[in-house]
């Protein structure tokens, strides 16, 4: 919608300063776009659809090609750039996709799940390229399903479910809310059910709350280390067996857990990173 | 930044995929020749020996033609179709670019392609007894390009509507050929019997058929020709129009 590609059904948006709904024209002058799929044409080698690109926005074949070149260095496509797109690799073309989304400067980059499907070294590499960018001042709108990619990159995040913003702030605002540790423990299955035990655990004084999510439920206490001996005295007690337990700092997985009440990985809604 | 400017830049990249893909050029001027040293002499047979080969191919030919930028265009979408999948067509819509250069871009390659193969085939016809009138072969070929402008308009729009190949595949094949038997484009649709002949008032390819058949043959003030003219530039412009619309509405 904001890059507008779909028609917006109600209320108003500005990108770059324009409103998307009445100035589309002007909109796709100032947005950069890196689509799920790309967009690369396979048919052309790399130069040509950065020449292309360029052009259409309104450069000039010199300065297009000058840009070109330059962004063939930054994302490291000098090697196979004169070579048609349907002979490169999954990173290969993930980095001329961004190099397509970028050629023409644009305000705001819209990159709609660029690291899915990339190795972690190519995705290293592209989230570097990405925090660059941001360093030279361009605003970056990125959509993931990886929350520890919106940890990383993010300046600002929010958290969608079924096309509602649940929750924003900085990872780190929305981390601390839920300050304090998790002790993630799975029982064994043949065992008492799950929701007994997270019954159970919630009655401890010290358990501030107490989630499941798939085999495991997740307690949220303020001090971790001090807690375990007093969560294992009460399992012990009524007679849990466990098949794993372990202790981490909130990350962004709990947030989403909290504001959603479920994991990611059960549903298909993206987070949002800003 | 000029329309016209983009149009150039797009049409270069169609122009050049289309060379890039070669079988496609080589399918798309087999065709027709096959068309005619195949089909030709069956013809020629049907309707009685008393016709000579040129005779006959003053008939035949340009319906080869039309049946040829026909095809051309009904097929469109299928690139469209590809280059949706790819995303390359959202990458488009989100730069500055003009919806109806993104849409008549590929339409004036495919025309450009046709000129080729149409007059490759003339050229072959011609020694084979084809009676070359060039005035009324070049009225047949605008003819066939608003033709092609239309079908291929339409194709892409639909296309774009339904997304996916075996969507679009569908109704595509199911209006090819039906279109076709009503114009007449293989046998002239005198040998119809009557309501054949009727029905064939709503199909726009039997319009340039017959307009095409009259205009090659020389005879360019024949009503056939103008009452081509008189359907097909109305029905391709309100085409482009809609088309034009559904590349601006949200089709990601």
């Amino acid at each position: 919608m904001l890059t507008t590609l779909l028609p917006i059904d109600e209320g108003q948006a500005l990108v770059a300063g324009y409103d998307v709904r009445t100035k589309p024209g002007e909109v796709r002058k100032r947005v950069g776009y890196v689509g799920q799929l790309g967009g690369a044409d396979d048919l052309a080698t790399g130069r040509e659809d950065l020449l292309l690109q360029a052009q259409l926005h309104g450069m000039s074949l010199a300065s297009a090609a000058e840009r070109a070149a330059e962004l063939a260095d930054v994302l490291d496509l000098t090697a196979f750039i004169d070579r048609k797109v349907k002979t490169y690799s999954g990173g290969q073309r993930r980095r001329l996709d961004v190099a397509l989304g970028i050629m023409h400067r644009p305000e705001v980059l819209f990159l709609d799940e660029p690291t899915t499907g990339l190795d972690p070294q190519n995705r290293a590499n592209l989230w570097d390229q990405l925090r660059k960018l941001r360093d030279m001042g361009t605003t970056i709108f990125l959509t993931t399903h990886y929350l520890e990619e919106a940890d990383a990159l993010s300046d600002e995040l929010a958290i969608m479910d079924h096309g509602v913003i649940v929750t924003r702030g900085t990872p780190r605002e929305l981390k601390n809310e839920i300050a304090g540790d998790a002790v993630i423990i799975e029982p064994k299955d043949d065992g008492m059910a799950l929701e007994t035990i997270q019954d159970c655990l919630k009655s401890l004084s010290i358990v501030r709350d107490a989630r499941r999510e798939g085999e495991t439920i997740r307690v949220y206490v303020d001090d971790g280390a001090r807690s375990l001996p007093k969560i294992f005295t009460l399992l012990e007690a009524q007679g849990v067996s466990i098949e794993s337990i372990s202790l981490s700092r909130p990350s962004l997985d709990d947030v989403f857990l909290r504001e959603t009440g479920r994991s990611l990985r059960d549903t298909d809604t993206a987070g949002k990173g800003a | 930044m000029g329309q016209l400017h983009q149009i150039r830049l797009l049409y270069l990249r169609s122009f050049r995929q289309t060379l890039r893909n070669m079988i496609w050029v080589v399918v798309g001027v087999s065709t027709p020749i096959l068309y005619l040293v195949l089909f030709t002499p069956l013809l020629k047979h049907l309707v009685g020996s008393a016709f000579a080969t040129g005779q006959v191919l003053d008939i035949f030919l340009p319906g080869i033609l039309a049946l040829m930028a026909f095809i051309g265009a009904i097929s469109q979408g299928y690139t469209t179709i590809f280059e949706l999948r790819s995303g390359l067509i959202e990458r488009l819509r989100v730069t500055p670019t003009s919806r109806f250069g993104l849409l008549i871009s590929p339409i004036l390659v495919n025309i450009t392609f046709n000129f080729v193969f149409m007059a490759m085939v003339v050229i072959i016809a011609a020694p084979l007894g084809f009676h070359v009138h060039l005035v009324g072969l070049l009225v047949a070929f605008v003819l066939l390009c608003i033709l092609s402008t239309g079908f291929a308009a339409f194709s892409i729009a639909l296309a774009l509507l339904t997304k996916d190949i075996s969507s679009f595949a569908a109704p595509v094949n199911g209006i090819n050929l039906p279109l076709m038997l009503l114009a007449g484009v293989l046998l002239p649709l005198t040998l119809a019997p009557a309501w054949i002949r009727v029905l064939a008032h709503i199909d726009p390819l039997y319009y340039a058929v017959e307009g095409a058949r009259a205009a090659a043959g020389g005879k360019l003030s024949a009503s056939a020709v103008w009452l081509a003219f008189a359907v097909l530039v109305p029905v391709t412009t309100l085409v482009l129009l809609w088309a034009t619309r559904v590349y601006k509405k949200g089709v990601a």
